[in-house]
């Protein structure tokens, strides 16, 4: 990574400051800095916005694979294997 | 002695006589603990057929552990700690052993920093690529990604499912987050287990 300082920070603070901004935990002050950063460092900007897309994209309410309810007779197998384990 | 947690809770009370060798009292704990117990090594695995043969090994490695059992904390955080173990277990088998993490600049680089980031948001757009992405990840960073951007739980609440603390859980989010878009920037499967 190609370290700049734009606005007070470094990009690989920027970085780390990412998941913060993106769920609205940045203090007012850390988001001045933040958003000066971004608006001077095109690699920053374009990468908190992709950043942002994909949190986004996982927060669209649907209904997942893994809400999926137990196969039916899973319990019986898990039991029956119980057996030959002892 | 028997311990307080048996006189309130009945799981704690089947887990006890479990590890007397009460058969019975085994299969009345995984009734009442198997749908929710699935659905979180569902969350931890990749695939459906991954997450029968996990819930499977949990099952037997919490009859031959039970006996071990001291009574302490929750039955159902017992068991589900045997479950997160099972699911790791699995993945290394299918992956490897795990090699050191990252730094968060090498993770940002392959997720496109300085590159094309663009590529992980469009093929996040994709419902069925993005989930197809985050099961190709490790069990700890699918369950926290599906825990707080999926299930919407906070960091506090996340953590004490996930036994972290709640700063723990938004630096393995954050983390996990970096992986799911390299994963993406890369086509979306890079071999899903």
């Amino acid at each position: 990574m190609a370290f700049r300082e734009v606005g007070g920070l470094r990009c690989d603070q920027v970085l780390e400051a990412l998941d913060r901004y993106v769920d609205g935990r940045l203090t007012d002050e850390e988001l001045s800095m933040v958003q000066a950063h971004v608006r001077g460092c095109d690699n920053c900007r374009r990468f908190g916005g992709a950043y942002a897309r994909v949190v986004s994209a996982l927060r669209v309410p649907a209904n997942t694979p893994m809400d999926e309810p137990m196969p039916d007779g899973l319990l019986r197998r898990a039991l029956s294997g119980l057996a030959g384990g002892e | 002695m028997t311990s307080p947690a048996a006189h309130v809770d009945p799981e704690a009370r089947f887990l006890l006589a479990a590890g007397g060798g009460d058969r019975h009292a085994f299969e009345q704990l995984m009734a009442t603990t198997g749908p929710q117990l699935w659905r979180t090594i569902r969350r931890l695995t990749g695939s459906p057929e991954t997450a029968e043969e996990v819930f499977q090994e949990t099952c037997l490695a919490a009859w031959r552990g039970a006996p071990g059992w001291s009574g302490q904390g929750s039955a159902r955080s017992w068991l589900f700690g045997i479950a997160r173990n099972q699911s790791a277990r699995s993945w290394r088998r299918r992956k490897g052993e795990p090699t050191h993490p990252e730094s968060l600049d090498v993770l940002g680089e392959l997720a496109g920093w300085g590159q094309d980031p663009e590529q992980a948001a469009a093929a996040a757009e994709d419902r069925h690529t993005l989930l197809t992405a985050l099961a190709t990840l490790s069990p700890n960073d699918r369950e926290v990604i599906a825990r707080c951007d999926l299930e919407g739980l906070s960091a506090p609440e996340a953590g004490e499912l996930l036994q972290l603390t709640a700063n723990a859980t938004r630096v393995r989010l954050h983390r996990a987050r970096l992986r799911l878009m390299a994963v993406l920037r890369q086509g979306g499967t890079h071999g899903v287990s």
